[in-house]
């Protein structure tokens, strides 16, 4: 268990540096450092309409814009002006398997840099006793709450397989799978 | 970096994977579909009784994804396990572990297949304990207690556990044997209550034939049986296994078989199909004075 927890240790780590917070005037929500120069993905709702500031992990505060937004699949792009952030590496979202073990970070009640734990119940469309079940989403038995919402799910080795969107239920976590994202982000780069 | 975590997660793949091929879908109720594993390779099939509503034909979907019809073998509410027989031949079943295996604090899994694909989550064995009652008077040889967060339909679906050469379930888990709380019907459980059900079609019940209510006792005759209700008889049937052994109405109930009864739940559990056909001692209050009688207990209808 020692091992495990060193283990741990090392992917939340690697992760935090690419977690960011940001706050839309109402509240703070969560989100991950997509590309170097300032490309950060969250929820839609997490973004809103407002003006809107990203803290980064080392302490700045920056003004953000969005650059593209989907309410429908609830991401969003927001861009701040920096160069050289680390970026989270991307995982296989379409390979999850239920048992699967992920973690899910984000600030929840307002608590920065938070990390849940659980396992994969499943995944793809068509999931029992979820919203808009013709939607992809990955379902997780983990406890995410407001603040959550925007941050990285990551899988054992760290990488980012989904966006943390939503409870399903007492204990249910359900995110937008990564390739869904990168989806949105070939249509937000076309338009 | 170590792969304690990477291989941990990979052994829970596996494990749902392996498991999984034994999880079935079970279409007993209009809303929402549960969860049951295959018993015998021929067709048998363990689930949850609350979960099949219907008592006829019982959608089963496969974990090859064929659907196939099943119909009820039987039922027994005080273990809320349920028997099914499902149109199909090959299936696979799963490893039921003999109950020397688990401890508390090991990491099981809780499977399901409400929809096309089987669905896991993840917890570990919070207690465990000898031959235990359930609330409806059922007896269980093993409690079985974990935290498993259990989901919509993971009712009737296995509890699985690692061991040495691969996947084993330890049982099945129900949402409804202690509400908020999961509960798994160990596999000897299962064993004993699916032979009960495919030999008979149902599990036996134990009948007094008496209608009852708890009443407070006085405070002297309360000091001296040490509780402070019985149950007083209100219906005794003509003929019933209580008539027959002298039971009157108004006599209150406040031991049997000494087990205090001190309202129906006890009475209930005291009826459990193991005590069918015995000769039990029964303390009754009649008059203000304490007595005891001797009542065969009959079998319910």
């Amino acid at each position: 268990m020692g091992d495990l927890n060193a283990e741990m240790d090392g992917v939340i780590e690697a992760a935090r540096r690419c977690l960011v917070e940001i706050d839309n005037g109402r509240g703070n929500g969560a989100g991950t450092i997509w590309h170097p120069d300032g490309l950060i993905l969250t929820n839609a709702h997490v973004v809103g309409r407002r003006r809107l500031q990203v803290t980064l992990p080392d302490g700045r505060a920056l003004q953000a814009r969005v650059l593209a937004a989907d309410a429908d699949y609830d991401v969003a792009a927001v861009a701040i002006n920096a160069g050289g952030l680390p970026t989270i590496e991307l995982g296989d979202s379409k390979g999850l398997q239920p048992g699967e073990w992920v973690m899910a970070m984000g600030h929840p009640w307002g608590v920065t840099g938070a990390v849940t734990a659980g396992v994969v119940i499943g995944s793809g469309a068509h999931l029992p006793e979820v919203p808009q079940p013709d939607r992809e989403w990955i379902a997780v038995s983990a406890h995410l709450r407001p603040g959550h919402s925007g941050g990285p799910l990551l899988d054992v080795h760290g990488r980012l397989v989904g966006v943390n969107t939503m409870m399903a239920g007492p204990e249910v976590g359900l995110a937008v799978p990564v390739h869904v994202i990168k989806a949105f982000l070939h249509r937000a780069v076309r338009s | 970096m170590s792969d304690v975590l990477s291989n941990l997660s990979k052994e829970l793949v596996g494990l749902v994977e392996a498991a999984g091929r034994s999880v079935v879908r079970v279409e007993g109720r209009r809303r929402l579909s549960a969860s049951g594993v295959v018993w015998s390779a021929d067709g048998i099939i363990v689930t949850a009784h609350h979960v099949v509503e219907h008592e006829q034909q019982v959608g089963i979907g496969l974990a090859d994804g064929h659907d196939v019809s099943g119909n009820l073998v039987g039922r027994d509410p005080t273990t809320d396990v349920a028997v099914l027989r499902a149109e199909a031949t090959g299936l696979a079943v799963p490893d039921w572990a003999a109950f020397d295996g688990p401890r508390v604090g090991h990491i099981v899994l809780a499977l399901g297949r409400p929809g096309q694909t089987v669905q896991a989550t993840m917890g570990i064995i919070s207690a465990l304990g000898g031959e235990w009652r359930t609330p409806a008077g059922g007896r269980l040889e093993h409690y079985l207690q974990t935290d498993v967060v259990m989901y919509p339909g993971f009712s009737g679906g296995p509890l699985v556990s690692a061991a040495a050469n691969g996947s084993q379930v330890l049982g099945i888990n129900s949402s409804a044997l202690v509400p908020g709380v999961s509960v798994a019907v160990p596999a000897d459980s299962l064993s004993r209550v699916v032979e009960t059900l495919l030999a008979h079609g149902r599990i036996q019940r134990g009948y007094l034939g008496v209608g009852a209510q708890p009443v407070l006792l006085p405070d002297g005759l309360a000091q001296q049986l040490g509780q402070d209700t019985g149950l007083l008889l209100v219906s005794v049937k003509a003929d019933g296994p209580a008539d027959k052994a002298g039971l009157l109405l108004g006599d209150i109930v406040v031991v049997m078989d000494e087990q205090p009864v001190r309202g129906m739940r006890e009475l209930q559990s005291l009826l459990a199909s193991d005590r069918v056909g015995t000769a039990v001692s029964v303390r009754i209050v009649r008059g203000g004075q304490a007595q005891e009688l001797t009542v065969v207990i009959g079998e319910r209808d």
